[in-house]
């Protein structure tokens, strides 16, 4: 008895102890309403990959794009080689997977010259010109729309020089953690998701094709490409995520997306991992609109559409070239410039924002919208979206953009003017040919002509 | 009266005539003849207007009425209609052409619909006039009676169809070529030959009446054309279809035009043999045809070019579209007004002794007024049950609007995004959804095969990648094309169930059993589809 009220004096204290740490770690906090700030209620984040900003809207009017006259020397290290290679577009020429390591880009990056594009990848025994290539509205027709609709980001850099592990990472923790998959995982990274799920905003990670028997504890098991999913899907390097069902469960296939629209379930905050159609060269880009837009037409076709914002970037530059240089925040990046663009109801129409942005600024746009904490110094001081909204105007209605390119000027439209001047000048001539005839014949005496004939039938036959 | 009675009838003639300023100064010295031609112009014209506005949009447009007031708005550059209609389809674009001057003002099917009332209207008159002009104004009121009371006419006139402006100028062919064979006069022949033009600018298909004409005057020595005045009239008739070509070449739509022409010329039967005389003596009244026959039989004696011009009017048309393998319920239409004066050529030059019945003597006015009224009453019952909204969910083509169609097409307009691509059973269905739904719609059942196909129509030539790939988002069943055809149906469903079909909207109408209860039948069902 005396063991058993000590026992509960104990336990008092402690919860005592603990309402108190408690009150005081939410009175630290910003706010604690899962209400956003802005009218976006629903954040989608998708990551493609492997492209650049210049390859995918070098020639987009009015981006920044292509500079005049370019040309990247094939040996930037040799005075006396002119030679040099204009930006081509790729068409339907077969590409390949470009390197795209650390090492590729601090030759690509020369320094900030941003020169040796050509020569690094001629050093990996890949044809250098090709990084030249750029693609344009007729090899992304559904890409170009959209960016004539909605909000086209012209100074979107990944976060790392390196490759995907990295950047995906800094997607959602905003630092590096790692540069590849370790067996070992990377358990002391917090994430995004840890604080969504620290403050019950609800949250998901949908992936193409979702395997949750691939981790980085099975990744090495896994042959081909299937073990790539552990790269797209940064938590699955995170054991809690793994172990603790709660956190597991925001990890879901895709198909899920598509019924939380339907549902009316979307989480406040989603991130999409692609799988075959992620545009990783050398996989085909229509295939990848295609699977851009049943996301996008998806969300648009549902009651979420007024409250979503829907985010579509690329997670390294896959090798290709980029004419801009990109700021260096810190030994780690950032790297090349890649597209990214935002379709919502509040998106500016036809806009391109020139804010300087990385893949932390995902995470500083749900933090600035939800009033979270940020996680690390690059999501601290990273620029947010916020400039690509107009929250002064009434959402916009869902418009589901084509697939096509449709240029205005070679819409062939039919002249109706001839079909006004001929139909209308038909039947003014028929009027008027009426109008004579009827003036020309005298009633009065037709009238009594009709009664003669009416009164002698016969008066008409001819004479025998 | 009797055509013997010629100082009464030229007296009449002459103090209606006469009278007609007399009256506006003191109603107390009308003529009792002139009283009952403007009361019975009035009531022609009350039945006429009434049954021709009475509900007129109660009901939504049909498929062929949809596709007419979307070229209309697209000529009249209506807002997503004009990318979703082609100006150039099948036919010529005169009541199109008017339909773009109203729908400047606004697309509205009510508007498109009054356009088509009022040319009915017009026909109406028109056909009183044919009458009027051939046997006098009793003959011309009978017929302007039992052609405003046709069921025919009455249910093609509240319809946007090409076939209501067509009739009309079929008409004035008729007035015109009457009045030519009546004074000999040039000009009328070359007012024929302007109002064939029209008539063909109408609709192509008048052009058969120009077969008509030919017998007519063939078989008509008394009637003196000159080569001169036909060839005038010819060419008169060339220059007002003039416009068909020009604007087919100068504006753009040369192939659509070829397209459709070849695809008519070989296209296969649609109808069996006994289509028309299935359908369309019921749709003229049994009794107007029975009392102009019966006309023609007692009346043989007066036998005249005026009977030859109204039978050249019927027998043409008629042996033609029985034998052109392609069939419509109006192809036949042009032929009601020529029916419609010879019963009332019947019933008013009919003038047999009074009839006694146990003795007792009974006016043949009485036994007139009975015919009258017998057949009117029949039109008008007929007329009316024709044009009240379906109660089984079923309906035929041709006459009427579709249940549930428009308010369909509103509810895809109010719910569904801008941009988005529907799949129908049929055509029929997508037509009326693309006019009231702003929205691009595909009939499943349009053959990839061009032979097999209306040029108009873009078939669906892979629905299974189209679905797949985002280009079409929805799918809708509807239970009148799936009446006509279970197959496309099954397709519509099995599509949906394919690609995670989730319904978002179920059109319903309120259907009469057997027992007299209502229901609610869903007649339409949007589906929403995805990869």
């Amino acid at each position: 008895m005396k063991y058993l009220r000590k026992f509960s004096s104990i336990l008092t204290v402690l919860v005592i102890s603990l309402m108190f740490s408690s009150t005081v770690v939410r009175a630290d906090m910003p706010s604690q309403t899962t209400t956003p700030n802005t009218p976006i209620e629903h954040f989608l984040v998708l990551m493609q990959e492997n492209h650049t900003f210049d390859n995918y809207f070098g020639t987009y009017p009015g981006a920044e794009g292509f500079p005049e006259g370019t040309c990247i020397p094939v040996d930037p290290f040799d005075a006396s080689n002119t030679e040099c290679v204009e930006p081509f577009h790729i068409g339907d020429r077969p590409i390949e997977d470009l390197d795209h390591s650390d090492s590729t880009f601090n030759l690509q990056y020369n320094k900030g010259k941003m020169n040796g594009f050509v020569y690094a990848l001629n050093q990996r025994n890949q044809n250098g010109a090709l990084a030249m290539g750029y693609y344009d509205d007729r090899d992304l027709p559904y890409y170009w729309n959209l960016a004539d609709e909605y909000v086209l980001f012209d100074h979107f850099f990944s976060s790392d020089h390196g490759g995907s592990f990295a950047n995906h990472m800094f997607w959602v923790s905003g630092q590096q953690g790692g540069s590849r998959v370790s067996s070992e995982g990377y358990p002391d990274i917090l994430t995004i998701f840890d604080r969504l799920e620290e403050r019950g905003i609800s949250w998901k990670f949908y992936v193409q094709n979702y395997d949750p028997g691939i981790n980085y504890r099975t990744a090495d098991q896994i042959s081909g490409n299937r073990a790539s999913q552990v790269i797209w899907v940064p938590v699955l390097n995170i054991a809690r995520f793994l172990d603790d069902p709660e956190l597991s469960s925001h990890i879901v296939d895709l198909t899920e997306y598509y019924k939380d629209l339907e549902n009316g379930t979307l989480p406040a905050v989603a991130y999409i991992a692609p799988s075959g159609a992620s545009e990783h060269p050398p996989g085909s880009i229509r295939s990848g609109q295609k699977f851009v837009r049943s996301l996008i037409q998806a969300l648009m076709r549902s009651d979420s559409w007024e409250s979503s914002a829907f985010l579509v970037t690329y997670d390294d530059w896959g090798g290709w070239y980029d004419h801009i240089v990109p700021p260096q925040v810190d030994e780690h990046g950032y790297g090349m410039r890649v597209p990214a663009f935002m379709v919502s109801a509040y998106a500016r129409r036809g806009h391109i924002d020139n804010t300087v942005l990385d893949f932390t600024s995902v995470m500083k746009f749900i933090e600035e919208n939800w009033n979270i904490e940020p996680l690390a110094e690059r999501d601290a001081n990273a620029n947010s979206f916020m400039s690509a909204f107009d929250f002064t105007q009434p959402p916009r209605e869902a418009v589901l953009i084509p697939f096509e390119r449709v240029v205005v000027e070679q819409k062939i439209e039919p002249r109706r003017i001839v079909i006004y001047l001929a139909y209308g000048g038909a039947l003014i001539l028929a009027a008027m040919m009426f109008a004579w005839t009827a003036k020309g014949a005298d009633i009065r005496k037709q009238s009594l002509a009709y009664i003669n004939r009416l009164t002698h039938p016969r008066d008409r036959e001819p004479a025998p | 009266m009797s055509i013997k009675d010629s100082s009464f009838v030229r007296d009449r003639i002459i103090s209606g005539i006469s009278l007609t300023r007399r009256t506006i100064v003191d109603w107390r010295n009308w003529d009792r003849a002139a009283v009952a031609r403007i009361a019975g112009i009035i009531v022609v014209a009350a039945v006429a207007v009434g049954l021709r506005l009475w509900g007129l949009n109660q009901l939504g447009y049909n498929t062929d009425e949809a596709v007419y007031a979307g070229q209309g708005a697209a000529i009249a550059r209506a807002p997503i209609l004009k990318d979703i209609f082609p100006v150039f389809r099948a036919h010529p674009l005169l009541f199109q052409f008017l339909l773009a001057l109203t729908f400047a003002f606004g697309v509205s099917d009510l508007a498109g619909r009054l356009v088509a009332v009022v040319i009915g209207l017009a026909a109406v008159y028109m056909t009183y006039r044919v009458g009027k002009l051939l046997y006098g104004v009793k003959a011309g009121l009978l017929a302007g009676l039992f052609f405003a009371l046709m069921p025919y006419h009455v249910v093609v006139s509240r319809q946007v169809l090409l076939d209501g402006p067509l009739v009309f100028c079929t008409t004035l062919v008729l007035f015109f070529l009457a009045r030519y064979a009546m004074t000999n006069r040039s000009a009328w022949l070359y007012l024929t030959g302007v109002a064939m033009g029209l008539t063909f600018l109408a609709k192509e298909t008048g052009i058969i009446l120009l077969g008509a004409i030919y017998a007519f005057l063939a078989l008509s020595r008394e009637i003196p054309v000159r080569i001169k005045d036909l060839a005038i009239s010819m060419a008169l008739m060339a220059l007002m279809i003039a416009p068909f070509p020009i604007s087919l070449l100068l504006a753009g739509g040369t192939r659509s035009g070829q397209n459709y022409l070849v695809w008519q010329l070989f296209r296969r039967p649609n109808h069996t043999w006994d289509f028309y005389p299935s359908t369309v003596p019921t749709a003229i009244g049994l009794l107007v045809i029975l009392v102009a026959i019966l006309g023609l039989w007692y009346l043989r004696h007066e036998k005249s070019w005026r009977e030859r011009l109204l039978l050249a009017w019927i027998i043409v048309p008629t042996v033609f579209f029985q034998i052109w393998p392609t069939k419509g319920f109006q192809y036949l239409l042009p032929i009601a007004p020529a029916i419609a004066v010879l019963a009332g050529r019947a019933i008013s030059r009919w003038s047999p002794k009074d009839l006694f019945i146990r003795g007792k003597q009974i006016p043949i006015i009485w036994i007139k007024t009975a015919i009258v009224a017998v057949t009117a009453i029949s039109l008008f019952v007929s007329s009316v049950q024709l044009i009240t909204p379906s109660t089984t969910g079923t309906f035929i083509a041709g006459t009427g609007g579709v249940p549930g169609g428009r308010e369909a097409g509103e509810w895809v307009k109010e719910n569904i995004p801008e941009g988005s691509t529907l799949m129908t059973i049929g055509p029929s269905m997508a037509n009326i959804l693309q006019f009231y739904g702003h929205r691009r719609a595909y009939g499943l059942s349009v053959s990839p095969n061009p032979l097999r196909r209306n040029p108009s129509y873009p078939p669906i030539l892979n629905p299974d990648m189209q679905i797949r790939s985002g280009d079409i988002q929805y799918v809708v069943w509807d239970s009148y094309s799936a009446e006509r055809s279970s197959f496309f149906s099954d397709g519509v469903l099995r599509y949906a169930k394919r690609y995670h079909g989730r319904v978002i909207h179920t059109q319903s109408v309120t259907v009469e059993l057997a027992d007299g209860t209502e229901i609610e039948k869903p007649v339409i069902v949007i589906y929403e589809v995805r990869p």
